[in-house]
This record gives structure tokens, C-alpha cells and sequence, in this order.
């Protein structure tokens, strides 16, 4: 069956499918065909409205084919007669019957299902008739009692029995019988009902309304609301399937121009939808057969439907969402197949072993989309939350490192030893020695020395030790970025293996004095250095202290195992790796023009340091002539930063950016112009945000060389307080209102005098005053100092 | 590593989308039955309904947040053609404090199909909202004023010849970059070409233009995500469609470029997994961009992650069904010894019988 449909000269408002389903009458205020319905088109029979002897009879809201008597049509009409039409007679004869009993327009008629000569018809004057062909007026008349009847329905269970709606939202049962009372009535919508349908099988009747409901009544006794369907607009006009015991056909009266099919097991979302009319549908039938239909519409047209080139709006319909929060956490709904007779099943062993047997079904039927299965849709939603256990997920880290990352006050050296020393007591030991390395390219002392340390030979000793460290360091370079890697991946999760894998040697725990926490803060050998004077370590902010004691007693030996003696390695080792290191360093000549990101290691020796690599390593003597070379490590490191940035670590990109300061100015430009660095600032300051640190993105912020982030502290930073006495907020200063020209208002409600400096003031009710009586106030009586009754909070 | 809690959300239809708020700590959800309900996760980590309420008249597809800044406002949309904003109100009475409800602002009626996705722009962008339609149209709100949410002007049409299923905004937060957008269809045809499109705005003329069409991606496209950039040169997209792929889109700088003033962007498809061996649903990013979390009709989800060599990596497999879950840790580390399944085992509230497991033969994911 093919999709196809035929263009009119106006809009139909009416379609009727004779006895055998082979012709349709179409009717409209300028169109009155018969068409013959062939496999891919429709034939046209008879144009009734093709004769010269036009009236307005001509133009009917609602046709009727005589479910009996093929030669029959009835329509009604807008100016309130009901026609009968004999097909079989030509010209003005056609016209058997021009009942003129209505008084206004006539919205619907009906034959009966059985008797060929009866007829009902339902006007806009608020009554119905009933007609015999055969007799000239009606034989008998209902008073709906209600504006206008907007349908009317024989029932198909009872050859006496019609339904009326109307637009005062009710519904009446009438026996044609008895035309002095309905048999029942009750008010089924909240808005006019437009149409219903019996069901062909069961005694339910559908209604739909302007309420935007259709709604199926059980007739069987007293009226009961078995399903409701909201649908998106006003439904004009409703229709049961056939063969389909729970799907129901609807067209709207406005807005939308789809012909839906319900389940009305699930009343959300159509079955079926046809979206051929370019304009609303107003009346529908089927051919019989549940996958062919036709329908009429305002975009003046006649189609045929199929079933094949139906939208189903449920199968474009997502099943599942997803989503993630700063944590990892991950909320999951997904469909989930229900079988309905197992839901009251809750044995599990019986439950497991269906839901197995439901697999290969579900599979099969998503497929196919078995008709039966598509109400069964229900969503389980799974929270994934990280199981407690895990003391040192990736956000905590992040968070503490944005805590105790000190960012500024002191020497690049000095910040940068303290935020390695961070770095590490949080897990990161990777970014550590990130750290240590910028120290090693930026710190103060080393530019310093370079100037100065090649005649020093007294220093030489404690030199080669840095450098065997920096070099340790260094020769890992390459393996950081393994290590980040895999840092990252795990999650977190197995550092405390990692500090516990370190080798067992610790005898440097007796040199070190375990109630200082600050050579554990700071490597211990800065505090052997002689050339510099040693710093007062302070750590500006007090929490450091409470967290390295916290640190110190849980992992008292790796720790000071990891005060960086020179001859120790980094306390970290590598994780066997999943991927082979790339390069051996010791295998490569060190070639300085070579920048690539994997050779930065060798290169990033500074020239003051070559003497002590002599002494380790004859291989390295040939650096010796570029010793003068000034050397710019700034490519090497925005390399890296640009690395870690891509990783997602922004945090250390941006923390070693901030903490550099003039330093930056050597970094290369070409490189890392200054959209990236904001573009770094703006997410390292969004990322603090979304973790509600506020005070380290204020602290950025501030910190930042960029003036548009720079500016961000500064906007918004107004609140005007409100007067007391009118509550006009006090835009000009912040003590005289402009309308009541008094500034007592604004004076301390509790002391009655004016204030000056801080000012509490409650957002309820515009009361303040000096914070210290505030407080005292609001904790003893709880409610506002002036009486006004307002449940003030100070916190 | 994953604890999994089943939440009864008890939304009589398919849940269509779930959605965390800014600091995730709310969630929202949006049904078929037409509710949208607001959670709120209390200290032990439970999910309490706060809010419930029908929001529209079909099917709600999506859900999703504004930045907390403009307050809590949500935009949903709908079968019903509409898509709506919704802000919750607190009173602020003696007696009713903490009382809050969620009020309509606006309702955009412009389509005249079901609107598939509403997506807020990045917060420097001010409160704009795209949505995009059945009928193959984005369109992009404005609200002038931020402190006015039932006012929103709609600002630009931006035509597709596809019906559009899913859209992006582009979150880079960088003054190089003008807004972009990327949308993609789920139009059945391959016949009809590329269904992912990239689209920029385009300051000069004051119009959004389309950069890009991905012509590799020929099969309907239900999801798409760019990937959070907090500071890389380049753009990441994650496209759900019959396999997971991961897109990079390199702006290429070159004289023509800085004439126009317009992107040109070079497409290179990095990553492509078909793990789930069926159609993919979603894709979703984490905060960082770093993990890449898919789900598809396996009923599983799924985790990516790019290693240190950018490539892309499975890494986890999260089962919702059973109350435990496994999560086939990184092997790239032989000493994550403490993988210790310590989930304890939860009491299963749902109310229907569950696919109990589906056993993909190839649930060990790494290669």
C-alpha cells in the first residue's frame, strides 16, 4: 500500500468511506467529490458540486456514507440543513432530502450502523435529530441542553444507544427511544469536547477536547477514566484503529498538522505519526485494514496513508542520558525492557533467569519494534558514584593542591620548592618534580650562579650533588610524561604503593629532625646550602601546617625518605610500563638545536652545571664548547605546559605560568602568545569555580598580568543597601535616602547611632547596624532589633 | 572503583536525559511523561527529589542548566514544540523559608516541529540559548536582560536541510575563538551526506556560517559533545552515532583565514570505537576533557581516555544493572594492586525485572 493523495480546490472537512472501502465522499465548504480509491491513486467518480444549481447546501462540515445502502450519502451542512444524496440519480434529483430542522450550523451526521434509513445529526443550536430518509422532517429531536453539540455517535454495542458531546465539556448517553431525557450525562473535560469514538470491541468511548486530553471512558457502568493521553493541542477529531485493541488515531484542531496514533498504554508519546499534511487534518477513516488510512485536510488534500511511511517519534527518541559532574560521577538512565507479567515477580532467582530469557527477545524486538512491546518503556536511573574507600581521587587532589599551591610573595625559587613539596604530599609526585625542574630553569640562585659558579670550586662538591639531582630529575623527564600518564589514568588510588614501593633505605630519617615540619616542607638541601641564606619557610597560610603534620604521621618514612637528598632519588619510581620508554638518555649526544618535546630532558641542563657532568659522564665533555651559549629553556617548558594542558592538568600549566612572574617575559612569545595564556587563566579560574574555590580563584584573578582577567575582580562589586524605612535601595551613598531625606534609617537599630566602618544588614528586611550588636542581638532574641517581625539570620 | 546506587526516579516513562548542574550537586531529569524532577544529593550522597512538575505537553527531550550565575534556571524542550525556561523560586517569608518551585519564565514556540535540544551558550557569552528542531532549523535565543528571564528575542535561524537531533556549543573560553556551534542530524540516509555541521559565528557578518560539514559521519548522529577546553589550541568532538568517534577540529591559520576573518578548520577523526557493538546514545564529557564516557543500546557505559601519546584509549566499563559494578581498571599500571571490590551490595528498589547481564564477550577493553 502506497502513500499517495489528490489536491482540491479547498480545504475538506469532511471524508466518508463507502460500505466496501473502494470510494471516499470528500466534503468542504468549496469541494464535494466522490473519488474512487485505486492501488497508488484516487479516480474521480462524481463531482457533485460540478452541477450548475449551486447553493450553500453544497457546502458541508460532516459526510456520511449509508453503511448499507451504497447509493446513499448524508452531509451536514453550514447553514444548518442536513442533505441526503442518492448517487445513483443525476443532476438536481441527486438531492433526495433537505432536512432545514437545525437553527444554526450542523456539526456532525451519522447513519446508522444497521437500519439503512436512520440518521442523526448534531448542530451548533445545541440539539440532535433524528432522521428517516424516507420522511420529510426529523422524527424526533434531543435538547442537549448545552450550547452546541459537537458530536454525535451510534454506539456499536447498542442499536438504540448514541453518544453527544459538547462544548460544555460533557458527555451524554442517549436511548433514540427517549427524547425527553438522556440516559447519562456527566462533564468529562475541562474544555469544549470536539469529537469521540466508540470502541469497535470494548465498551469504551474516547473523547478529546480543547483541553489538549483525549480520555477513554469505560461505559460499562458508571463512566470511569481508564486512560488519559495528553496530547500537544486541541484534538478535533478521534478515531479507534481497527484490529488494534489500544491504539487510537488523532488529529489536532490547531497547531499541529500530524496525524498521531496512540497506545494509550502510554499516553506521552505517539505510536505512530504521519506527517504528509501540510496543514491541520480534520477527518480520517480507515480502510478497513489497521495499516491503511485515509484523511482530509485544511492544506486541501485527500491522502492515503500507509503504515510504511510512518514516523515513529518513540524510536527517535533517545532512551538513555548521561551525564558527569567535577568528580567523575556519572548519572546514567537507560531504558529498560519490561516484561509485564514478571513485574509482580520479585523472587530474584526467578527475575534473573527471565531477565535472561528477555535478552534475546528485547534484542530482536529492537529491531523490529514489536508492536505489543511499545508501551512497556521504563528508565533506570544509576548513579556511579567513586566508592569511598578511595582517599585520593583526582578532585581532592585538585582541590588541595589549589588550596596550598602558594602563588606568589616570595622568590620563583622558593614558591617553586614549596609547591613541589605540595605537589608530592598530595600524590602528585610528577608534578613535583615539574616543579623542581622550573626551579631548576627559573629559580633565582641558579641564575645567579651561573654567572658566578665557574670559578667557585669550593661549591663544586655540593653542585655536583644538585646537579646529580637535577640530572636524576631530569633523565626522568621523559618518563614524567609516561608517568602523568599513567598518574592520571589510575585515577589515583595506588599512590600510597607508589610511596611505600620506594627502597627501604632510610637512613636519612636520623639526620632529619621529625618535629620540623618545615624541612619536610622544604627539601633538605636547601638548608645545607651555604652560597644563599636560608629563608624562613613560612607558609603564609596556617592549614599547611595542620595538613603536613596530618601528611607526616601517615606516611612518616616515605616521607622523609623524600627530603631530596642529593644522593637519593626522587622518591617516586616508575611504574612498569604499558608502553616502552621511548629513548635511553645516555644513548643520545646531547644536541642542543634539537627542541623536540622527547629530547628536552638532555637539553635542559643548564651551562653552569657541565663540570659536574664531566665528572659523572666523559660522554657529555663535547657540551663543553657551548658552555657560553645562552640557553633559553622557555621553548622546553611551554612545551610542556602546552602538554599538560592538552592532558586537561591546567592546574599545573597555569600555577607554574602565575608563579614565574617576570620570567615570562623570556618565555617565547610565538609560542604562547597571550590569548592562550588567558585561555589558560579563564579555565584554570573556571575549573576553581566549579569546584567552589573561590578564594583560590580570587586569588588568580588577582595574581593575573592579563587585564581582562585582571578586570574580573572588579565588576559587579556594588550591592546598595536599602532604606530602612522605605526599602528603596540606596543607590548614591549609602546612608541618606533620596525620598525620605533622612538618614536616621540607616543608623544602628540596636544602638540607635550612626555607623561607621563595617555595616551588618539583613537582605529581608533592610535592617542593620554595627555587625558586633547585631550579632549579640540576633543571638539572644533571634528576631529583627526595630520589631518588625522579620526572622533575621546572622551568620 | 564506581559504587552504583539506583536511583527510583520514578518517572512513568523513558528517562530522556539526566543532567548535572554546574557544581554537580543537582541533577535534573526529564521524562517522556512529560515531567521534568530536580535532585538534590544529600551529605551521604543519596539523590532527594526536590522538585517535580509537568512541565510540558509531550515528551521532554532535553534537560539543561544555566550557569549558576543568571540563578537556577533550567531550558528544557519538547515533542510539544516548545522549549521552555524554567527558574526556581525561593520564598522568602518567616514561615515558608526554604519553600521552592520551579515557575515557567518563557516558553519559545518558534518551531513547528519537536524542538530535539537546548543547549545554554558559555557563560561569557551572556544567557543565550540554541535550539535545534526536527525541521532542520537552529535557532539561537537571546535574553537581553539578564535579570528578565521571561524575555528572550530569538536572534538568529540558521538553516539545515537535515532534521537535527543533537547540538553543541563549543565551550573553549578564549577571545580566539568567536562562538561555534556544532549540530547533528539523525537523518537515516547515508545518501545525504555529512550529519555533523560546524558552525561559526561569524562577527563581519553578523550571521552564523556553516565551516564545516563531517563527511565522514554519514550514519544518523544521536549525540554530540564538544570536549571542555580549558587550554588546548585545538577542539575536540565527540560524536555518538553507530560507533563513538572523537573528532579534532584544528583551526588552520593561513592569509585567506585572516582575510575573511573566518575559521578554517581542519577535520581529523582521532579516535573511532565500536565497543558497544550497537547504536551509541551519548556521549559525555568530563570536567577536564579528559575522559570521554559513552553509552549505547549494550545498555553499558562506557570510558575513554587520551594517554600521554594523544591517543585514545578505552579505559572503564560500568555496568548499571547489577548492583555491583566492575570497573575493568587501566592496566597500563601493574601496582594498582588495591583494586579491592569493596562495593557493598545494594538493595535493589526498582520495580521492574531488570536485564539482568549482558555479557559482551569482550568486556576487557584494553588491546
Amino acid at each position: 500500500m502506497a502513500t499517495f493523495f489528490v489536491q482540491q480546490e479547498g480545504p475538506v472537512n469532511a471524508l466518508a468511506l463507502n460500505r466496501d472501502n473502494t470510494q471516499v465522499a470528500i466534503g468542504g465548504r468549496n469541494v464535494f467529490k466522490v473519488y474512487a480509491i485505486e492501488d497508488d491513486r484516487f479516480r474521480e467518480v462524481c463531482n457533485v458540486r460540478g452541477s450548475k444549481h449551486l447553493n450553500s447546501n453544497f457546502s458541508c462540515n460532516d459526510v456520511s456514507w449509508n453503511p448499507v445502502d451504497d447509493h446513499y450519502l448524508a452531509t451536514a451542512t453550514t447553514n444548518g440543513h442536513v442533505c441526503v444524496w442518492n448517487l445513483s440519480k443525476m443532476g438536481k434529483a441527486m438531492q433526495e432530502q433537505d432536512y432545514q430542522d437545525h437553527g444554526r450550523t450542523v456539526n456532525k451526521v451519522n447513519f446508522h450502523a444497521a437500519e439503512p434509513n436512520r440518521l442523526i445529526s448534531g448542530s451548533q443550536d445545541g440539539t440532535m435529530r433524528y432522521f428517516d430518509i424516507r420522511v420529510k422532517s426529523a422524527v424526533a429531536v434531543f435538547y442537549s441542553n448545552t450550547e452546541s453539540v459537537r458530536d454525535v455517535q451510534f454506539s456499536p454495542h447498542n442499536p438504540y444507544t448514541f453518544s453527544a458531546v459538547s462544548d460544555n465539556g460533557s458527555v451524554q448517553l442517549w436511548d433514540i427511544r427517549k427524547s425527553e431525557k438522556c440516559m447519562l450525562q456527566y462533564t468529562a473535560h475541562s474544555g469544549p469536547v470536539f469529537a469521540c469514538d466508540w470502541h469497535p470491541e470494548c465498551a469504551w468511548l474516547a473523547t478529546a477536547s480543547r483541553d489538549k486530553t483525549i480520555k477513554v471512558w469505560d461505559l460499562t457502568n458508571r463512566p470511569t477514566l481508564d486512560y488519559t493521553i495528553h496530547t500537544i493541542a486541541s484534538i478535533g477529531h478521534v478515531k479507534w484503529r481497527p484490529q488494534r485493541k489500544f491504539h487510537i488515531t488523532s488529529c489536532a484542531l490547531v497547531i499541529d498538522c500530524s496525524i498521531n496514533i496512540w497506545d494509550i498504554r502510554r499516553p506521552y508519546i505517539p505510536f505512530a505519526s504521519f506527517n504528509e499534511h501540510k496543514d491541520i487534518a480534520s477527518r480520517l477513516a480507515f480502510k478497513g485494514d489497521p495499516h491503511v488510512f485515509l484523511s482530509s485536510g485544511r492544506d486541501c488534500t485527500l491522502y492515503q496513508h500507509s503504515f510504511n511511511d510512518a514516523s515513529r517519534p518513540a524510536s527517535k527518541a533517545n532512551p538513555q542520558g548521561i551525564t558527569m559532574n567535577q568528580k567523575g560521577e556519572i548519572v546514567f538512565a537507560r531504558k529498560v525492557p519490561v516484561l509485564p507479567s514478571s513485574s509482580s515477580n520479585n523472587n530474584s532467582n526467578t527475575s534473573s533467569s527471565l531477565a535472561k530469557a528477555t535478552v534475546g527477545f528485547m534484542r530482536k524486538i529492537s529491531t523490529s519494534q514489536a508492536i505489543d512491546q511499545f508501551h512497556l518503556a521504563a528508565s533506570a536511573l544509576t548513579s556511579f558514584r567513586l566508592s569511598c574507600d578511595v582517599t585520593d581521587d583526582t578532585e581532592q587532589q585538585f582541590a588541595a593542591l589549589a588550596k596550598n599551591y602558594m602563588l606568589h610573595g616570595r622568590s620563583v625559587s622558593e614558591l617553586c620548592e614549596r609547591n613541589s613539596a605540595v605537589a608530592r604530599e598530595f600524590g602528585k609526585p610528577h608534578i613535583s618534580v615539574i616543579w623542581k625542574i622550573v626551579k631548576t630553569m627559573y629559580g633565582e640562585e641558579f641564575r645567579q650562579n651561573s654567572s658566578v659558579n665557574s670559578t667557585n670550586r669550593e661549591e663544586v662538591s655540593l653542585q655536583s650533588q644538585k646537579n646529580s639531582t637535577a640530572a636524576g630529575i631530569e633523565s626522568n623527564l621523559n618518563n614524567v610524561r609516561d608517568m602523568e600518564a599513567d598518574q592520571k589514568s589510575k585515577g589515583g588510588g595506588d599512590q600510597s604503593a607508589q610511596y611505600s614501593g620506594g627502597d627501604d633505605e632510610t637512613e636519612n630519617e636520623d639526620q632529619v629532625d621529625h618535629s620540623s615540619i618545615y624541612t619536610n616542607g622544604f627539601p633538605t638541601y636547601l638548608n645545607f646550602r651555604n652560597d644563599l641564606p636560608k629563608g624562613d619557610f613560612s607558609f603564609g597560610e596556617n592549614e599547611l601546617d595542620m595538613e603536613l603534620e596530618t601528611i607526616n604521621s601517615n606516611y612518616p618514612s616515605s616521607y622523609h625518605r623524600g627530603g631530596f637528598n642529593s644522593t637519593d632519588c626522587p622518591d617516586w619510581i616508575l611504574p612498569s610500563e604499558a608502553f616502552p620508554i621511548r629513548t635511553d638518555i645516555t644513548d643520545r649526544s646531547p644536541q642542543p638545536e634539537q627542541f623536540t618535546n622527547h629530547h628536552s630532558p638532555d637539553i635542559s641542563e643548564e651551562p653552569h652545571s657541565f663540570q659536574v657532568e664531566e665528572q659523572g659522564s666523559a660522554k657529555l665533555t663535547i657540551v663543553k664548547p657551548l658552555e657560553r651559549q645562552p640557553w633559553q629553556p622557555g621553548r622546553i617548558l611551554v612545551e610542556a605546559l602546552k602538554h599538560h594542558a592538552i592532558l586537561g592538568d591546567i592546574q599545573t600549566a597555569t600555577c607554574i605560568l602565575i608563579v614565574l612572574g617576570d620570567c615570562r617575559k623570556c618565555l617565547p612569545n610565538e609560542l604562547l602568545d597571550e590569548s592562550l595564556q588567558e585561555h589558560w587563566l579563564l579555565g584554570y579560574i573556571e575549573l576553581l569555580t566549579r569546584h567552589q574555590l573561590w578564594t583560590s580563584a580570587t586569588q588568580v584573578i588577582n595574581l593575573s598580568w592579563l587585564s581582562s582577567i585582571h578586570q574580573l575582580n572588579q565588576q559587579s562589586t556594588r550591592i546598595s543597601t536599602n532604606c530602612a524605612a522605605c526599602r528603596r535601595p540606596l543607590l548614591r551613598v549609602g546612608w541618606l535616602c533620596d525620598r525620605c531625606h533622612c538618614a536616621k534609617y540607616s543608623a544602628c537599630s540596636v544602638c540607635e547611632r550612626p555607623v561607621r566602618g563595617l555595616y551588618a544588614w539583613c537582605q529581608g528586611c533592610s535592617h542593620g547596624g554595627h555587625p558586633n550588636h547585631v550579632k549579640k542581638w540576633i543571638k539572644e532574641r533571634g528576631v529583627c532589633p526595630t520589631g518588625c517581625g522579620h526572622q533575621c539570620e546572622y551568620r | 572503583m564506581f559504587e552504583a546506587q539506583e536511583v527510583n526516579a520514578e518517572h512513568k516513562d523513558l528517562i530522556h536525559d539526566v543532567a548535572y548542574d554546574f557544581y554537580g550537586r543537582r541533577m535534573a531529569t526529564c521524562s517522556s511523561d512529560q515531567f521534568v524532577k530536580v535532585w538534590d544529593q544529600n551529605s551521604e550522597g543519596k539523590w532527594i527529589l526536590s522538585s517535580s512538575w509537568k512541565a510540558h505537553s509531550g515528551s521532554v527531550w532535553k534537560v539543561t542548566w544555566a550557569h549558576p550565575e543568571f540563578g537556577q534556571v533550567l531550558a528544557t524542550c519538547s515533542f510539544d514544540r516548545t522549549a521552555a525556561i524554567w527558574e526556581e523560586i525561593g520564598n522568602i517569608g518567616p514561615n515558608d523559608r526554604g519553600v521552592r518551585h520551579w515557575v515557567r519564565r518563557a516558553n519559545l514556540v518558534d518551531s513547528r516541529t519537536s524542538v530535539t535540544d537546548a543547549r545554554f551558550c558559555p557563560r561569557w557569552l551572556g544567557l543565550q540559548l540554541a535550539t535545534c528542531s526536527a525541521e532542520g532549523i537552529v535557532r539561537i535565543y537571546e535574553a537581553p536582560d539578564i535579570m528578565n528571564l521571561s524575555q528572550w528575542t530569538l536572534q538568529h535561524e540558521v538553516q539545515c536541510r537535515l532534521p537535527l537531533s543533537c547540538l553543541s556549543w563549543n565551550p573553549t573560553m578564549s577571545k580566539m575563538h568567536p562562538p561555534m556551534l556544532a549540530v547533528g542530524s539523525d537523518d537515516q540516509v547515508a545518501a545525504n551526506g555529512g550529519k555533523v555541521f560546524i558552525y561559526e559565528y561569524s562577527e563581519n557578518s553578523r550571521r552564523w556560517v556553516k565551516l564545516e560539514t563531517i563527511g565522514t559521519i554519514t550514519d544518523a548522529v544521536h549525540d554530540i559533545a564538544f570536549s571542555p577546553n580549558l587550554g588546548r589550541e585545538y577542539h575536540i568532538l565527540a560524536v555518538a552515532s553507530k560507533d563513538v568517534r572523537i573528532i579534532n577540529l584544528v583551526p588552520v591559520e593561513n592569509e585567506e583565514t585572516l582575510q575573511t576573518g573566518v575559521t578554517k578548520l581542519d577535520v581529523q577523526t582521532v579516535a573511532q570505537f565500536d565497543d558497544h557493538s550497537s547504536l551509541v546514545w551519548r556521549v559525555c564529557w568530563n570536567l577536564t576533557g579528559t575522559v570521554l564516557s559513552s553509552s549505547g543500546d549494550d545498555g553499558l557505559v562506557r570510558l575513554f581516555k587520551m594517554n600521554y601519546i594523544n591517543s585514545w584509549k578505552p579505559v572503564a566499563v560500568l555496568k548499571g544493572d547489577t548492583p555491583q559494578t566492575k570497573d575493568s581498571e587501566q592496566r597500563t599500571t601493574s601496582s594498582s594492586s588495591n583494586n579491592g571490590n569493596v562495593i557493598s551490595p545494594l538493595s535493589q528498589t526498582a520495580r521492574y525485572i531488570k536485564l539482568g547481564t549482558i555479557s559482551q564477550p569482550r568486556d576487557v577493553p584494553w588491546h
